[in-house]
């Protein structure tokens, strides 16, 4: 058991129970609905005078924590997991093929994908956990059209990268 | 309570991760449809998030800690959510991350993430300082929703940092 949950693989129906149960035990114990970005904007307020992040849902201090417990959590699974074991690397993965390029440009190219990630999270209202996950759990109209730009929009960059770009 | 969404966060970066949703190589091949384990993934968490959230509401049970209430309601419509949902995927093609892979990443030890939550903030903070319109400040303090105000074409002042 412990095994299957720190070490091994888990399947895709495994992490997909997780994630809804996770979602839904979060909503019973502390109320609020899970998501990431928000508390990306509330980091901003902390050194921000723009009116913007002043608004009431940046100012909920819950959102902080949250978001900076995550990368514990990544830490744990990593250290734990097969394989991998805790790590530091540069590697990228299948992105190593698409932009085999210099460090600087690999590094450029993560910070303006970050950047689109966070404007367009905040410009969307939420994230792939507020929108695609909880959102559409709940069948939000906005969610759904936001989760389908989300879906195309990575749909045609990868495919951009890998089969045009990349060769 | 700190400690709580802390633990909270902990649990949901340790999901992700186990999840393979932090895999650069599980991302590119859900958006090639060559690995098809991230769509099953969101398909089987959303249909649970989704059982779980209405068991919560028709049960009416109050929340175990804070004020009790539940506030999870689905978001609001905006102007343009498609056109901003556009440019958040191309983000997470990009960077073969979304905001929570990306802070998980880091933890993991993907180093290059480093650059990507960099730029996640840069971006955030960049949709705050061109939301920030002066007369929309002095009228309403700040308090009108973001999504009534035009992305382009007011006049933006940088009044703000």
């Amino acid at each position: 058991m412990i095994e299957a949950v720190f070490v091994e693989p888990w399947p895709f129906w495994a992490a997909g129970l997780g994630i809804g149960l996770f979602v839904t035990l979060f909503a019973w114990v502390t109320g609020k609905p899970t998501g990431v970005s928000t508390g990306l904007g509330s980091a901003c307020g902390l050194v921000s005078s723009c009116a913007h992040f002043q608004e009431a849902r940046y100012r909920e201090p819950w959102r902080l924590m949250f978001v900076l417990g995550i990368p514990l959590g990544g830490l744990l699974a990593a250290a734990l997991a097969q394989g991998t074991g805790l790590r530091p690397t540069f590697e990228l993965g299948a992105f190593e093929r698409a932009i085999s390029a210099q460090p600087m440009v690999k590094a450029g190219l993560l910070f303006l994908g970050g950047a689109l990630l966070g404007f367009g999270a905040r410009w969307a209202g939420g994230c792939t956990s507020g929108h695609a996950i909880v959102g559409v759990a709940q069948g939000a109209k906005s969610s759904l059209v936001a989760t389908a730009g989300f879906m195309v929009g990575g749909v045609v960059v990868v495919n951009l990268l890998f089969r045009v770009i990349g060769g | 309570v700190r400690a709580m969404f802390l633990t909270f966060g902990a649990l949901f970066g340790f999901l992700l991760s186990r999840a393979r949703a932090t895999d650069y190589d599980a991302i590119v091949g859900m958006f090639q449809f060559t690995d098809l384990h991230l769509m099953g993934v969101m398909g089987v968490g959303i249909t649970t998030a989704g059982v779980g959230l209405l068991l919560l509401r028709r049960g009416q049970a109050p929340a175990l800690t804070g004020d009790h209430r539940i506030e999870v309601r689905p978001k609001p419509m905006r102007p343009r959510i498609f056109v901003a949902g556009l440019v958040f995927g191309a983000g997470w093609g990009l960077s073969g991350a979304c905001p929570g892979t990306a802070l998980s990443q880091v933890g993991e030890g993907k180093l290059y993430a480093l650059f990507t939550v960099a730029g996640l903030l840069a971006g955030t903070y960049l949709f705050g300082i061109t939301r920030t319109d002066p007369t929309v400040g002095a009228t309403s303090g700040g308090s009108q929703d973001p999504a009534q105000v035009p992305l382009f074409g007011a006049p933006v002042t940088r009044e703000c940092r």
